[in-house]
């Protein structure tokens, strides 16, 4: 209640999933912000329009689909073989590859480059695997300018915001809430908050630092086994300039980002493109093999992070989350994400592709709530390119929340544990059930009224009563009505 | 180093424990992987004409510009563009033809054993670049450059605010993966790509479409129609045929 | 097909027999849609029989994290439906559970003579549009239901047990039946049984979204197969006085002249 009532201070999210408050609470500041549900409303009807549009003039979409998914589990099956053959051809290539167990040493690995090349500044691509690591503040604080070079991520590093989309990071944010941060922190006074103009001035903001920074520290979305070769996927130019401008290029990469033959981006290239931003392709995808003398920096390191995927690899269900090529269809077709936006999810990770991930990253240490955060509807399924089914994994996680609750003493405390356990006993008997079901119709008695109808419970159901009423229950149930039609003899019609 | 090779061996023995199916060794990962689905349009259906005119459709709906000519006239068709565009000052990769490297109009060459390579600032200043490619993709209205010698190497075509793009109709394909079987040809797999699709854009900001954003913010290609597109087409396909070369299902 | 039946026990012997699986919050909550399956079925020649020890098929708990409980109930299932000809079930996301859920959780928690029971039996378990179109092949189901219409397609109908135009063919043979096209067909009402609670203010808001699509197309009812997504729609109509019911389709199309459906009572 206080929420709404506040002033519209800024406040910074929390996307860091062992400090986030739950789902339900994380969600509330959005639910109760009509210009920030209007933006992302707005953003993902536009996306999906294009995405829709694309896909349906795609005869053979749902064969590349199922190729894309084939593709990214044999990968995943044979990836111990896959990233030692991406290890020996990038090392040929004069890429150096590095390892790295968790975030931290990560971090540690990427801040020891730094300082090997006396870089004070770095320049960077939208990383989703700098942003699981928390790269950039780790870096601030040892000293490191470093500079976004996404023209959302400028907008996000510019006004102390974070990211909501893994696609479209600031979707929700506007045009004269940029032109605000951009007037503000690049000094620019009369900027116009036409989205041409805003660009212009990322791209004079960015011009000098493209030329003048000496490293760049980008992702992968691609690490082709094959041939040791990385592929960026993006729009911009930005990522161009990283990666051919500076001298020394670090590439952070999720070890799961393998596939086999360079020929796989045949079929990746179709998906993510179409999938991401309803194009049939990105305005720019880039490919390197290690380094390449009087073409793009003369050192290169990739650094493989592992994070808590290896684990995730040991079950088939949850296996598929790996599959992920990180395009975001699926959050643009979630209704819940559609409603909360990326904050509520308190990941770098948002929607439901976060909702599976961030608590397997976390080893269901955290992020608890969030498989919980959808109804199970199947829109995220439904448009994966690489096919996830993400319901069975949410689902999957779920069962393993509900197993670390059976251990806990707070669990006899919760109404909604407790109903379920109680249920499960009454559905066990159907005497039991019918019991239940005549005690419900006393218990609820007192608060049917005289139409017929529940308008207020407490407690849990409370959280329905709220905003929907709830019918009474009749008098009488199915099967009553049933044993009564058989002992008299059956009639024409009713 | 200590630390990330040890990392090195934790992680790869964790991946290895938990994907206990996994193939021991690439070469075997890699023979599983031939048997893959692949049940997706890998030969387009259009005729030569046909999938021109798309490329050209495609490429238009980026905003790119495009002006067609036989080969004898390519000279003249870049001396047209540059012109019309008025820009003078020009870079090139050192591979070209000599021909396409107009007099009238101020040249820096990068690479080759003559020049060098240009200063990043040189290519910075340049009004454009006029590259050649390796191939182009009518179904996405992609450019596909390998950066050999006459393609450039990458900032040459990044920097410079206009880029005019030299295509041959024999360069065109209709599907992605019809590149990719001729990248297959190459007695290896090109080393650098870059897959442009139109200008640099964003659309970032409420989701309004914004050209130029780092990269050259004016894509002009011109298409050589240097033969008969459907004949080649048809030799290709059939030298891969005998080639044995694996080519997945077609619709 | 034969629509009415001139003597009852004649068409037992002849007729197609099915189990009515009516799922608890039906049996509970919802008991004019179960009287309306039976009305429908048996006007179409069905001999129906209903199993008095039915319960629950576990959804609730399943998509709740409660495995072994699910588990159980799952299992209580099977043995109690596997010699059926055809179990009939007017609720598709518990149709949903059973083909999706099922064989996992009996590779987990079941053994080998319940994995072979369930998988002979799920072929002949039924979503009732399916029954009618697939098994029955009827379409004209000789219903009368002089109203306006607009149908909501279950997420779980829609994508788990790909419905398509089933209860479209169903709805469009219905005399009297104008039916109005629903905006944004395929978007989440936002109920997803304990999201409703869990999740509650998000899943208000999901609502409210839906609320303004379906009270877009000025129908007299919402109708749909699955009476959890029309309890949480009915629930916000009725909050707001909106005018607007909600029907089950079982009863739509059980409605006929001489037995107008419950609802417009």
């Amino acid at each position: 209640m206080n929420a709404a009532a506040a002033p519209r201070s800024h406040r910074r999210p929390v996307l860091d999933p062992a400090l986030a408050p739950p789902f339900p609470v994380a969600a509330l500041p959005v639910l109760r912000n009509p210009q920030l549900r209007k933006n992302v409303a707005h953003a993902i009807d536009v996306i999906q329009a294009k995405r829709t549009r694309l896909v349906e003039e795609k005869v053979d979409w749902q064969a590349l689909r199922t190729a894309a998914a084939a593709i990214r589990a044999h990968a995943l099956e044979n990836l111990g073989a896959y990233l030692e053959l991406f290890e020996a051809r990038c090392t040929a290539a004069g890429g150096q590859v590095h390892w790295a167990g968790d975030a931290a040493e990560a971090r540690e690995i990427v801040l020891d480059l730094l300082r090997r090349e006396k870089a004070s500044e770095v320049i960077k691509i939208k990383t989703m695997t700098s942003a699981e690591i928390q790269l950039n503040p780790f870096l601030e604080s040892a000293g490191i300018a470093v500079f976004e070079t996404d023209l959302a991520e400028i907008i996000l590093q510019l006004g102390d915001d974070e990211p909501s989309h893994i696609v479209v990071p600031a979707l929700h944010v506007n045009r004269s809430q940029v032109r605000e941060i951009f007037a503000r922190r690049m000094g620019i006074e009369n900027l116009s908050d036409n989205p041409q103009a805003l660009t212009a001035a990322a791209r004079n903001y960015l011009r000098e630092k493209f030329l003048r920074v000496p490293v760049a520290v980008g992702g992968a979305n691609f690490l082709i086994a094959e041939t040791g070769a990385v592929a960026v996927v993006e729009s911009e130019g930005n990522g161009r300039m990283c990666l051919t401008l500076p001298q020394t290029l670090i590439t952070l990469a999720g070890i799961e980002k393998v596939l086999p033959r360079y020929q796989d981006l045949e079929v990746m290239l179709q998906v993510l493109a179409r999938s991401a931003t309803g194009e049939r392709m990105n305005p720019y995808t880039s490919l390197w093999t290690g380094v390449s003398a009087g073409d793009g920096p003369g050192r290169f390191h990739v650094i493989l992070l592992d994070n808590g995927r290896s684990r995730i690899l040991r079950r088939k269900t949850e296996r598929q989350t790996l599959r992920c090529i990180r395009c975001a269809a699926c959050m643009n077709a979630c209704p819940v994400y559609r409603q909360t936006g990326g904050h509520a999810y308190g990941s770098v990770y948002p929607g439901p592709i976060g909702a599976i991930l961030t608590p397997q990253l976390m080893q269901l240490r955290h992020a608890q709530s969030l498989p919980y955060a959808s109804t199970l509807c199947g829109a995220c399924y439904e448009v994966c390119p690489v096919k996830i089914n993400i319901p069975e994994v949410l689902v999957d996680l779920r069962a393993q929340v509900t197993d670390q609750e059976r251990r806990r003493i707070k669990r006899l405390f919760d109404p909604m544990y407790l109903a379920l356990r109680i249920a499960a006993l009454v559905f066990s008997r159907a005497w039991l059930f019918h019991a239940a079901q005549r005690l419900a119709r006393m218990g609820l008695g007192p608060f049917t009224r005289k139409d017929g109808w529940i308008h207020a419970l407490p407690s849990a159901g409370a959280e329905w009563t709220e905003t929907r009423d709830l019918r009474g229950l009749p008098a009488q149930t199915f099967h009553a009505w049933w044993a009564n039609r058989r002992a008299r003899p059956p009639r024409e019609g009713r | 180093m200590n630390a990330s090779a040890s990392s090195r061996e934790q992680i790869l023995d964790r991946v290895r424990a938990a994907t206990p199916e996994g193939a021991s060794s690439a070469e075997e990962a890699l023979r599983s992987w031939s048997g893959l689905p692949r049940n997706y349009v890998c030969r387009g259906s259009l005729s030569a004409q046909s999938r021109l005119e798309l490329m050209m459709e495609r490429l238009r709906e980026y905003d790119a510009e495009i002006s067609e000519c036989p080969p004898e006239e390519l000279p003249a068709a870049i001396g047209a563009q540059l012109n019309r565009s008025a820009r003078r000052s020009l870079v090139a990769p050192a591979g070209l033809p000599p021909e396409w490297l107009l007099p009238g109009f101020k040249w820096k060459i990068d690479g080759g054993p003559e020049n060098g390579g240009l200063e990043i600032g040189e290519i910075e200043r340049a009004d454009g670049v006029l590259t050649a490619c390796f191939c182009g993709v009518a179904d996405s209205g992609t450019i596909v450059l390998h950066h050999t010698a006459a393609e450039g190497r990458r900032v040459l075509s990044l920097l410079p605010d206009w880029h005019l793009c030299i295509l041959r109709a024999s360069q065109v394909v209709e599907t992605l993966p019809e590149y990719f079987s001729r990248a297959r040809e190459l007695p290896s797999a090109p080393a650098l790509v870059t897959w442009i699709s139109g200008p640099s854009a964003t659309a970032d900001i409420e989701m309004t479409r914004i050209k130029g954003v780092h990269g050259p913010r004016f894509l002009h290609v011109v298409l050589v129609r240097d033969q008969d597109a459907q004949a080649s087409a048809n030799e290709d396909w059939k030298e891969n045929e005998e080639n044995g070369v694996d080519r997945p299902g077609t619709r | 097909m034969v629509y009415y039946a001139s003597s009852w026990m004649v068409l037992q012997v002849l007729a197609m027999r099915a189990s009515l699986f009516i799922t608890c919050y039906n049996d509970t909550l919802f008991p004019e849609t179960g009287r309306a399956v039976v009305a429908l079925l048996e006007r179409l020649g069905v001999a129906l029989d209903f199993n008095p020890q039915q319960t629950c098929c576990g959804q609730m708990h399943a998509n709740t994290g409660f495995r072994r409980e699910a588990f159980l109930l799952a299992q209580r299932f099977v043995r109690q439906y596997q010699e059926a000809e055809a179990v009939v079930i007017p609720s598709s996301s518990c149709v949903a559970m059973i083909r999706e859920q099922y064989a996992p959780l009996f590779e987990e928690l079941g053994d080998a003579s319940l994995r072979s029971a369930f998988a002979a039996l799920l072929p002949r378990v039924f979503e009732l549009s399916e029954y009618l179109v697939d098994e029955l092949c009827v379409e004209d189901v000789g219903a009368y239901f002089p109203h306006r219409v607009t149908y909501h397609a279950s997420c779980h109908g829609l994508r788990a047990l790909a419905l398509g135009d089933r209860p479209g063919r169903l709805l469009a043979r219905v005399r009297g039946l104008d039916l109005v096209p629903l905006k944004n067909l395929d978007r989440c009402c936002g109920f997803g049984g304990t999201f409703s609670v869990k999740n509650g203010e998000v899943s208000s808001a999901m609502l409210a979204e839906k609320l303004r699509d379906v009270m877009a197309t000025g129908a007299e009812f919402c109708t749909a197969l699955d009476n959890s997504c029309l309890m949480h729609l009915g629930g916000a109509l009725h909050r707001q006085f909106a005018g607007m019911k909600t029907i089950h389709l079982a009863e739509i199309l059980a409605s006929t002249e001489r037995a107008p459906a419950e609802a417009c009572a």
